[in-house]
């Protein structure tokens, strides 16, 4: 058996609003029926989490203007999705919900206070994805002049979760007495100030609120670079991985267990989720016909603007992919923002012309089409070859089609293979991420 | 605007916290169950049925310990702990409710201005423009402590930080053009770029590039509220807020605290009336008058057990530790970085009493407010006919039995006189807020 997320990619932004199946999103993507939507078709197909991304920019690395964001809606205009996880807890009950959470946004206290409220709110079941945010522009609507270099980023987000961990400790288990005869609600002997001072932070605690259901929610992460990797080893519960093939599953899923054995932590206590982008249809013909309509697509300026766009955004608004002839070479340069994601793009284009690449497959995960009984079959070989302690990360287009292709397609033909949950047996995210 | 003569406006100043009639006679179990929100949900439900303009969500971000040096008593009355950020509490109560305006308290010694401004906007989305941002600059040096400083600024500092604070979100709430969503489905254009700006702002303390990565709030901005009773405090209401609330004591000092408010308004060029000042008081109801009073006369029984209470509570606020006064001699004279005019009006009502006795006599606010609904009911109309204005915060005991008595007894009585409203008259809040 393996896991399922579902990658909330715009966040709770603005989402595809043109063409078949968009639906009222142009107008409605800042109510919250749409996610609600999401979040109870999830709980059908049996998820585990609902993993939701953030940014907080506009971007304009692209042809120095935001004239390119706008006009498709890149990225922006985007809410913050905390606030939405209150009422998707309220329409579920078993999902877990993930929000994004970045270092440089976030005062540690800030984050633990909130992430620890909504454990509260969803009886068990959050999570924060802790991120160090990508772009110097995010940097910019927080004080900074730059955003950090990369490596730096990590270590004071390594602090910040320190920070995090040790406030949501800050309260004994048993601090609580509610002794109505006395009356004494919670003895202080039981809270504990934590006295931080770090090289970044600093904070007296103790947390002013009281643990939740899981003490300490689950903890996200996202990056695969080194630090990424490293980070996740020592704090995360379940990653967010990009693998081109089961190989490479099995690669970074083994590099992973060695990195928590040296933190003293175990394969099983991080599940690894792949991301993926299946296309899937009631036949494999069917299916193969989208993947040729949307090759044929690819090829219109608009989704080459589109691809150029998003080059220019991973490089962490370092490099404009406008400057650049078309069909010159590409440049190689690698950028200081989502690294993984840049290489992975980047991968054996020295010989390409900028169009052949703006044009070619999007390299976003693993690739899987067919009809519902050929992805599910494709998706437990591949896991097969990844091994335990894993799963996939869906992301698709936030149309109610696209949701009920996954979760009233897909999901029955993986459950009916055994290779996904039939049900929910414990009552927190955690315990229902580390069942298997 | 005749038939609205002598209407007034009607708040509820409450914390995402363990309601504190636990340890009474009708505690129910919501010091158990709080933590989930419903209670929240019932209380706003009942406000709504009852027309009240707001509800106000407090809060603070810490564990005093300023009484005795420990959290002990703290924690064994929960005065300021544990405590939610009502920030996520506001989506479920906006879902619960169409009509009643929701304010959140955020910080502006503690929020980067850009997350502020992001997650008020989407309080207003999500709430259909009825969320008000609740305008506090703190005033503890422990709550400072758990966001990396050593002490607070000054109280005067704070303010003068407050006031480019609000410049600043303003600034990035109309960094959006109110046309700047186009939606043209012909062209794919989402949004006209020329219409989002960078807002660049470098003040003395903050700096931010924006634009906002979302949409403005609905109608340009929360609606505003703030508490501030010092002059600089007034003066910063003045400048800034929707409506007011005070803990004035008495008609006269009720009257002076408007006039002055409305006055520094206008030399703002407001229009006074654009303000609205709302009242705390604890109305005690019964069935008769008698009742009211013997329930009165038994809440200033003076026992050690309330004296402690508001002492920790005093010591809290304005962090001087009360513990190291002699309980039966005359109240101390005290200075304090923060509430100040809480502090000045302790003072006021103590004369020619020990610390003991004024501490279980202390009561926030107003006029004394006991009797039926119908004598309370025309108290109250009397009241604000003599001050002029503009309404009440109550800011009794959170306990279901009491919102009952409120909403149930004490509004239908004040509705007949035809003294607050019957409906809502406008979808949003600062039009209901304005209305009368």
């Amino acid at each position: 058996m393996f896991h399922l997320g579902w990658f909330l990619g715009d966040s709770t932004g603005i989402h595809k609003w043109t063409g078949s199946w968009a639906s009222t999103n142009g107008k409605d993507w800042t109510k919250p029926d749409i996610y609600i939507d999401l979040a109870t078709s999830l709980e059908r197909g049996g998820f585990d989490l609902l993993f939701i991304e953030d940014t907080a920019m506009v971007e304009d690395t692209f042809g120095g203007s935001m004239e390119t964001t706008l006009k498709y809606g890149m990225m922006a205009p985007k809410n913050d999705p905390m606030m939405y996880i209150p009422l998707l807890a309220r329409a579920t009950k078993h999902l877990g919900l993930v929000g994004t959470v970045s270092t440089i946004q976030y005062p540690p206290y800030l984050a633990a206070r909130q992430a620890v409220t909504l454990d509260h709110l969803t009886a068990g079941r959050s999570g924060i994805n802790v991120v160090t945010s990508v772009t110097h522009r995010v940097a910019q609507n927080f004080g900074y002049d730059r955003h950090l270099e990369h490596a730096e980023r990590y270590a004071m987000a390594d602090e910040w979760m320190e920070v995090v961990s040790q406030l949501w400790e800050s309260w004994d288990p048993d601090a609580i007495v509610l002794d109505y005869d006395e009356p004494r609600y919670a003895d202080h002997t039981k809270v504990h100030p934590i006295n931080f001072e770090g090289k970044y932070f600093k904070c007296r605690g103790p947390l002013n609120t009281i643990p939740g259901p899981q003490r300490r929610p689950v903890v996200a992460q996202a990056g695969n670079s080194t630090p990424g990797r490293e980070f996740a080893a020592a704090h995360a519960d379940t990653m967010l991985a990009l693998c081109k093939n089961p190989d490479e599953m099995k690669a970074l899923r083994l590099d992973m267990d060695e990195r928590l054995k040296s933190h003293g932590r175990k394969p099983a206590d991080l599940k690894i989720l792949f991301m993926t982008i299946p296309v899937v249809a009631d036949t494999d013909q069917d299916a193969a016909e989208i993947v040729r309509r949307a090759e044929l697509e690819r090829t219109s300026d608009e989704a080459i603007t589109s691809r150029l766009w998003y080059l220019s955004y991973t490089s962490g608004g370092t490099i404009d992919y406008a400057k650049y002839d078309l069909d010159g070479p590409v440049p190689q340069e690698i950028g200081v923002g989502e690294t993984t994601t840049s290489k992975a793009w980047l991968e054996n284009s020295e010989q390409m012309t900028l169009r052949e690449l703006a044009t070619g497959p999007f390299n976003y995960g693993m690739d899987f089409v067919g009809s519902f009984d050929t992805v599910a079959e494709q998706m437990g070989e591949a896991m097969e070859v990844a091994g335990p302690n894993s799963g996939f990360l869906v992301y698709k287009p936030v149309t109610r089609k696209d949701i009920l292709d996954i979760t009233d397609g897909l999901c029955p033909a993986l459950r009916k293979r055994g290779l996904i949950r039939s049900s929910y047996d414990y009552s927190t995210f955690r315990e229902n991420l580390l069942a298997f | 605007m005749t038939e609205k003569a002598g209407m007034f406006h009607l708040g509820w100043f409450m914390n995402f916290m363990p309601p504190k009639s636990w340890r009474g006679r009708w505690g129910g179990h919501d010091a158990e169950n709080w933590a989930d929100g419903q209670f929240f949900v019932d209380f706003l439900q009942s406000l709504e049925r009852a027309c009240f303009d707001f509800m106000m969500l407090e809060d603070s971000a810490m564990v005093p310990d300023a009484y005795g040096g420990t959290m002990e008593v703290e924690l064994k009355h929960s005065l300021y702990a544990p405590k939610h950020d009502p920030v996520l509490l506001a989506p479920i109560l906006a879902k619960a409710t169409k009509h009643i305006g929701i304010f959140t308290t955020m910080s502006t010694s503690f929020y980067p201005p850009f997350l502020l401004a992001r997650s008020q906007a989407v309080l207003s989305h999500l709430s259909n423009g009825r969320t008000g941002w609740n305008i506090v600059t703190s005033s503890e040096h422990r709550a400072a402590q758990n966001f990396g400083m050593d002490e607070l600024w000054d109280h005067d500092d704070r303010y003068d930080r407050a006031d480019e604070f609000v410049e600043l979100v303003e600034a990035l709430w109309n960094s959006w053009d109110p046309d700047a969503v186009v939606m043209d489905r012909q062209s794919g254009a989402y949004a006209d770029h020329t219409k989002v700006r960078t807002v660049d702002f470098e003040g003395k303390y903050y700096k931010v590039r924006g634009p906002l990565n979302t949409l403005p709030p609905l109608n340009g901005r929360p609606v505003y509220c703030q508490a501030g009773g010092s002059p600089r405090g007034r003066e910063f209401a003045a400048r800034h807020a929707d409506t007011v609330i005070t803990a004035a004591v008495g008609i006269e000092a009720m009257k002076e605290y408007r006039n002055d408010v409305r006055e520094r308004a206008e030399r703002y060029g407001r229009d006074p009336d654009s303000i609205k000042l709302l009242f705390v008081s604890s109305p005690v109801l019964a069935d008769t008058d008698e009742e009211a009073q013997a329930l009165v006369a038994r809440s200033r029984e003076v026992t050690d057990w309330k004296a402690e209470e508001t002492l920790a509570h005093l010591s809290a606020l304005t962090e001087n530790d009360f513990s190291v006064y002699d309980w039966d001699e005359p109240v101390p004279e005290l200075t304090t970085n923060g509430h100040r005019s809480t502090l000045a009006d302790f003072f006021k009502n103590s004369h020619g009493k020990t610390l003991r006795e004024a501490a279980a006599n202390w009561q926030i606010g107003g006029v004394a407010l006991v009797g039926t609904p119908d004598t309370v009911a025309e108290r109250m109309g009397e009241t604000m006919a003599e001050v002029g204005g503009d309404g009440y915060l109550i800011a009794g005991q959170m306990s279901r039995r009491y919102i009952g008595e409120i909403t149930e007894g004490l509004v239908p009585a004040l509705q007949r006189r035809g003294l607050t409203r019957t409906e809502y008259e406008y979808p949003h809040f600062r039009e209901n807020l304005l209305a009368f």
